[in-house]
């Protein structure tokens, strides 16, 4: 029998997981995003690397998500 | 194939005599990349062109004026070729000839522009007031009136001036129309009052008549001179039909003659001989050496340098892979070209990147939907970039129909099994992903571990080729040794940590640190502390890859929520909902199609870039860049 005040709060932990990363990850893209547009006015050529250097931030997302589903997935079912 | 094409640096020097029918030989073969020569001195100077060459490109720059007027690009196809000896017989005559025909045709078009955007103005003056009946040389010419004729945000009052007064409104935009008629004695007065109402004038064209009139009659002349427009460009298109085959010929022509005559600019030269450096790929010399030979009667030498001192930095780079691997060396010029004593990761790409892709997108509609926009965009669009990428994507999309099926994914819906869309299909081991997160995420990070691996490997046989055994062993064997040490040690300690149960101390655990610690001394010694800040990245590195499952969850997850947002808003309702449902579902998963293709794609490539190639490839190898022309639209 699932604990419901138990499952309640692994969803809200796997929802700031996720939210809070998400933020964290949004306010490194901005800054990568608009430095790495700025570097494409000057030379087109940096249009792939920039790219790749702007998703760098999302891999805190990506631990966030992974965190998010283990919470969820793994957990939760045990409890 | 996991290296750049050979190249043997070449050294042709010759008789001025002799020159003109070298430079053709090369630009024929379009393998030699030249190396210009810089370092005058008293000996040697840099090559004069041609004295042909100002005036081809003078040449070059009508013509391609012609073009741009023609709007002709440069990419279209034409059927057959134009014989070069042709096009330079009459190039002259013909060229001049259409620069006459065109210029007429533009002139005439511009003119009537001019024209059309004068009626125009006039139009906009006059508009205010069409609704006034007053001809309009009756607006101005009194001597003792004053005419005020122009917008107004407010209706003029101006009763406590003078009662003395005509005026005529009519609302227009937001404000009104006016034409007011004072005594000249109050003029100031009123256009200050005026001037504070929001009034501005028009100045009336001189032309007789009612505005009205006048108006019809413009509008007229307007659709006289757009047909005159219409016919012109009618012109400009059969003119187009006709020169295309021409311009794009000659055209090329002028390119390829341009690029000869000022070759010599490239060239090291005496006063009677002449010395060209460059590289060839080693296929392609003995032929270049043969052509030399025989055009030349021997009496040009085309000598290789093959010391060992040449740096590899110098040697022009060209990629050569077979051909279903070709379209990823998009991806990793993308990044950088490799050098000439690298390895070119082309082949690992092309045999990872897809295998990655699929693992995230995993679904067999998703995939059928990618294969089909892969096939389109390849056979639409002319672009090489573009294409190689489509291509990509027909490949990952091949592979995430078959990771489909393992997951037994459609759009988002169970397809086989007792609860999925085909009830009666058994035959295989299916892994649903929701139902295996755990072991998923172990899977991906192993595939991490296996892809740094293979990443210290070839990193090991770079630094083996370009520092010695001692560098390689330092700098690479070191980091793979950790991250096995490291490996062992977690698949020790992490079981029991999760159970809270008691860490036993066992061989594997032993031998995992002794590793480990073998690996840290060996780096101590190669890279010093710097390297040892570096030893998180380890870990990072290895944990990054559990993306390969979180993206393919989370676009699992949209599809799941397009799929019974769709059931319980529209479908559950029945009749005339079911449009709805079907719309959403339609936007919905587009909307997941576009975002798996997007993150599926750059996630997968930055699993190379940052985690896989920072293990083995710096790159920073120079274009090669071969002396010649493709024709496309002139032949020999």
């Amino acid at each position: 029998m699932v604990d419901p005040t138990a499952a309640g709060l692994l969803g809200i932990a796997a929802a700031l997981a996720v939210g809070l990363t998400g933020i964290g990850a949004a306010l490194g893209e901005q800054m990568i995003g608009s430095a790495a547009v700025g570097a494409m006015a000057e030379d087109e050529g940096f249009f792939g690397r920039g790219l790749v250097m702007t998703v760098i931030p999302e891999s805190i997302v990506i631990f966030g998500l992974v965190v998010a589903l283990i919470l969820l997935f793994v957990t939760l079912p045990t409890i | 194939m996991f290296e750049p094409q050979a190249m043997t640096k070449v050294i042709i020097a010759g008789s001025k005599d002799y020159m003109g029918v070298v430079i053709d030989a090369l630009h024929k073969h379009n393998v030699m990349h030249i190396v210009d020569f810089v370092n005058e001195d008293n000996d040697f100077k840099i090559g004069k062109p041609y004295a042909t060459a100002t005036k081809l490109s003078e040449r070059a720059v009508s013509l391609r004026s012609m073009a741009s007027y023609l709007s002709i690009t440069g990419k279209e196809d034409t059927p057959g070729r134009h014989p070069e000896d042709a096009i330079a017989d009459e190039i002259d005559e013909k060229t001049e000839r259409l620069s006459f025909e065109v210029t007429q045709v533009t002139h005439n078009i511009s003119d009537i522009d001019s024209r059309i955007k004068d009626i125009n103005d006039k139009k906009r003056l006059l508009d205010p007031l069409k609704s006034f009946d007053l001809p309009l040389d009756l607006y101005g010419g009194y001597r003792s009136l004053a005419v005020f004729v122009g917008t107004a945000k407010e209706l003029p009052t101006i009763s406590d001036i003078t009662n003395d007064y005509e005026l005529e409104t009519a609302p227009y935009m937001r404000g009104h129309a006016i034409a007011l008629f004072v005594p000249r004695e109050f003029e100031d007065d009123v256009l200050k009052r005026l001037q504070e109402q929001g009034y501005s004038a028009l100045s009336l064209p001189e032309i007789q008549g009612t505005p009205k009139d006048i108006l019809a009659d413009l509008d007229a002349q307007l659709i006289e001179l757009e047909t005159k427009k219409e016919t012109s460009q009618e012109e400009l298109r059969t003119l187009r039909e006709r020169y295309i085959d021409y311009i794009l010929a000659s055209d090329e022509y002028l390119s390829i003659a341009t690029q000869k005559a000022e070759a010599p600019l490239r060239f090291a030269t005496t006063k009677n001989a002449f010395i060209i450096e460059g590289w060839i790929p080693t296929k392609n010399l003995a032929d270049v050496q043969r052509d030399v030979d025989s055009v030349t009667d021997g009496h040009v030498m085309v000598a290789t340098d093959e010391s060992e001192q040449i740096s590899a930095e110098k040697v022009p780079i060209a990629l050569e892979n077979p051909m279903p691997s070709q379209p990823f060396e998009v991806l990793v010029k993308a990044f950088a070209l490799p050098k000439y004593n690298e390895i070119d990761p082309t082949m690992f790409v092309a045999l990872i990147y897809p295998f990655l892709f699929a693992l995230m997108l995993g679904d067999i509609g998703y995939g059928a939907v990618i294969i089909g926009i892969g096939l389109v965009v390849q056979r639409r669009l002319k672009s090489k970039g573009i294409r190689d990428l489509a291509r990509i994507l027909v490949y990952a999309g091949v592979l995430s129909v078959v990771f489909g099926f393992i997951y037994n994914e459609f759009f988002g819906v169970e397809l086989f099994g007792a609860s999925g869309l085909i009830p009666s299909f058994y035959a295989y081991p299916m892994v649903p992903r929701f139902d295996n997160i755990a072991t998923l995420l172990v899977f991906t990070l192993v595939i991490g571990i296996l892809m740094l691996t293979l990443g210290y490997i070839l990193g090991f046989v770079n630094e083996y080729r370009q520092h010695g055994v001692k560098h390689a062993v330092f700098t690479k064997a070191s980091w793979l040794l950790l991250l096995w040490g490291g490996v062992l040690v977690v698949i020790e300690i992490l079981p029991p940590l999760t159970k809270a149960a008691a860490i036993s101390i066992s061989p594997a655990l032993l031998a995992g640190f002794g590793i480990a610690v073998i690996g840290l001394v060996l780096l101590l010694v190669g890279e010093g502390i710097v390297g040892i800040t570096e030893l998180p990245t380890l870990l990072s590195n290895v944990l990054s890859y559990s993306r390969l499952l979180s993206i393919g969850v989370s676009s699992l997850g949209i599809a799941l929520a397009v799929n019974k947002l769709s059931y319980a808003l529209f479908f559950s309702k029945g009749g005339f909902f079911v449009i709805f449902g079907v719309i959403l579902l339609i936007i919905g998963h587009a909307v997941n199609t576009a975002l798996g293709i997007l993150d599926s794609g750059l996630q997968s490539l930055r699993l190379h870039y940052v985690e896989f190639f920072t293990k083995f490839y710096r790159g920073g190898g120079m274009k090669y860049r071969p002396f010649g022309l493709i024709r496309k639209y002139t032949e020999e």
